[in-house]
């Protein structure tokens, strides 16, 4: 009884389980709270042991507690190495280029993997003002890696985010090279429908696999832009009973960021 | 010095605000209540991350304009008095990345005009700028408006990297966990944007949890976070965050956190509200503590932390 429960998930659980799986061992990570660090930590606790958190507000190398809701939490310094300033993290690890992944969120990820956390519509004619960059243009301009975690909605995908806070792609191939920023840059985002890469000869965001029971139809339904498909496209891996597991006794057990959800049709076995 | 005394003397109306902690940790709130209980207006507003207290500020009326990376509360929502505003078109705002504000605070206390950062490459944080550019005519307190400008590497030619003008506040507000009466601190734990942010302003304004006496400085001066020279006022405050944490001392009050942000959220009249009630309706920031906290609640967030740290 107690194992067909465990097999149960939600999009929501799948969603990070998947995350933390494109977090390598020993990866130096640029991670902010919420889904991002449930994913590195449950990285951490699984598959890659030696990763290093390093948060935005000065903490490196911490044993994160659950679950803090802030990056200035006491719980997310808990045993860290060093507790310093924003320059030694953002300045002297990141755009130095110690951080090998960032964690970045966004309201809006256009068909380059730009981001936009400032404003929707555009500027001078401005709909609702978003919390705007923090250091989220700083990974974006000085990460090899970018990993974004988000619902897969239409109005989150437009072809082209009303305003670029964070650099993608920007307008395609050689176009971040141009604009200064380094050209070893790989973007994934993992939503609760799929997981987008982006092509390496055009740039633009493609399906690299779909979220079990996800058709590429239903994917492009609630993609502003049209997405290619990667020819080696598969589906994501259901959850391993021990994923899910220390995601929900050890990650977040008072589930802080997990939300109460339906599980997955088909899910409970 | 008392906060009354300190804000009376150190912040004018019109001017850039320094502001220090991060999110819910170490805002400056005895020194905001203060600006807000004498009403200093047309602030210039100016740091990494602006939560908390710049909310307050923003709902009190006080903010022209605000320099900064984000305004947010991560978990507990963003800034809302601040976001009405700025949708209302009543409060400017010039949008940075952390590091950028950093950079710009980071060549203020280094007595040079400019410092050069790789961020804001290729995106609007740094064509928003140039647009707006005639903002940069416009008489701004301090230069804190000027906008970054792109060239080459002089010794790189085509390799772009961006030019942030320095930012020199008039005046920083930051709370910590020690100072002397000369004005030497100690800060703890993670120290946020403040070391650069406190050496570039003209004057600082430091709310302390303890007052010690400057032998015990002199004792462990490795341990001095700044030295005195770049602090104006000393004002010591136990729990002078609250509800925002204090490394080693407290935590967060996240149900009062909420509760303000319920108020900001609902509207300017529930955001005056709260500040008629937990600052105006106050004699002064321990009135505040003992009304919204009390003894007990203090004492557990202080268990809290202990048990973190």
């Amino acid at each position: 009884m107690g194992e067909s429960r465990e097999a149960a998930y939600s999009r929501q659980e799948l969603m990070v389980i998947e995350a933390a799986r494109h977090v390598r061992d020993g990866d130096v990570v640029f991670v902010g709270t919420g889904l991002p660090l449930l994913a590195t930590t449950l990285a951490q606790r699984l598959h890659a042991p030696n990763v290093v958190c390093v948060i935005e507000s000065g903490v490196i190398a911490p044993l994160v507690r659950p679950t803090p809701v802030s990056v200035s939490d006491p719980k997310v310094m808990f045993r860290a190495v060093r507790l310093g300033t924003l320059r030694e993290v953002l300045g002297c690890l990141l755009q130095r280029g110690l951080i090998d992944l960032g964690f970045i969120g966004g309201a809006q990820i256009d068909r380059f993997g730009n981001i936009n956390s400032t404003q929707i519509g555009p500027p001078g004619a401005m709909r609702r003002r978003l919390p705007g960059s923090g250091g989220g243009n700083d990974m974006a301009s000085h990460c090899r890696r970018l990993l974004i975690i988000t619902r897969h909605e239409r109005r989150r995908f437009p072809e082209r985010c009303d305003y670029i806070t964070s650099p993608g792609f920007l307008d395609g191939p050689g176009a971040r090279r141009r604009a200064g920023l380094g050209a070893e840059f790989a973007v994934t985002v993992v939503t609760d429908l799929a997981v987008l890469d982006h092509d390496p000869a055009t740039c633009a965001l493609r399906i690299a696999k779909l979220m079990p029971g996800i058709t590429v139809e239903a994917v492009r339904a609630e993609t502003g832009f049209r997405p290619d498909t990667a020819p080696d496209a598969g589906v994501v891996g259901l959850p391993a009973a021990e994923e899910l597991r220390v995601l929900r006794d050890e990650v977040d057990p008072a589930r802080v960021y997990l939300k109460e959800e339906e599980p997955v049709p088909g899910s409970r076995r | 010095m008392s906060a009354a005394d300190a804000v009376a003397c150190f912040v004018h109306p019109g001017a850039v605000l320094g502001m220090g902690g991060q999110n819910v940790g170490r805002c400056p709130m005895v020194l905001t209540h203060e600006i807000i209980r004498q009403r200093l207006g047309g602030l210039t507003v100016v740091g990494c991350n602006l939560s908390i207290a710049m909310d307050q500020l923003v709902a009190a009326g006080l903010v022209a304009r605000t320099i900064c990376g984000s305004g947010n509360l991560e978990r507990f929502g963003t800034t809302f008095c601040w976001r009405r505003a700025i949708e209302a078109g009543t409060l400017e705002v010039h949008d940075y990345s952390h590091l950028a504000m950093v950079t710009r605070f980071l060549a203020g206390e280094m007595g040079v005009p400019f410092m050069p950062t790789r961020s804001l490459l290729g995106s609007d944080l740094l064509c928003a700028g140039a647009a707006s550019a005639s903002l940069d005519a416009a008489a701004g307190p301090a230069g804190a408006v000027r906008r970054p400008i792109v060239i080459d590497d002089p010794w790189a030619p085509g390799e772009p990297v961006v030019l942030m003008p320095a930012l020199l506040p008039d005046v920083s507000i930051v709370h910590v966990q020690r100072a002397d009466p000369m004005g030497n601190l100690v800060i703890e734990g993670f120290a946020t944007h403040e070391p650069e942010m406190i050496r570039a302003s003209r004057h600082v304004i430091v709310s302390c949890e303890e007052l010690i006496p400057t032998d015990e400085i002199r004792a462990h001066p490795e341990q001095t976070t700044i030295p005195f020279m770049h602090v104006s006022a000393v004002v010591p405050q136990p729990y002078g965050a609250y509800p925002t944490s204090t490394y080693r001392y407290y935590d967060f009050d996240a149900p009062h956190v909420a509760a303000y942000q319920e108020a900001a959220r609902a509207g300017a009249e529930a955001a005056t509200r709260y500040l008629e009630t937990h600052v105006w309706g106050c004699a002064g920031f321990d009135d505040h503590l003992a009304r919204a906290a009390g003894r007990e609640r203090l004492q557990a967030l202080t268990q809290a932390m202990r048990e973190l740290v």
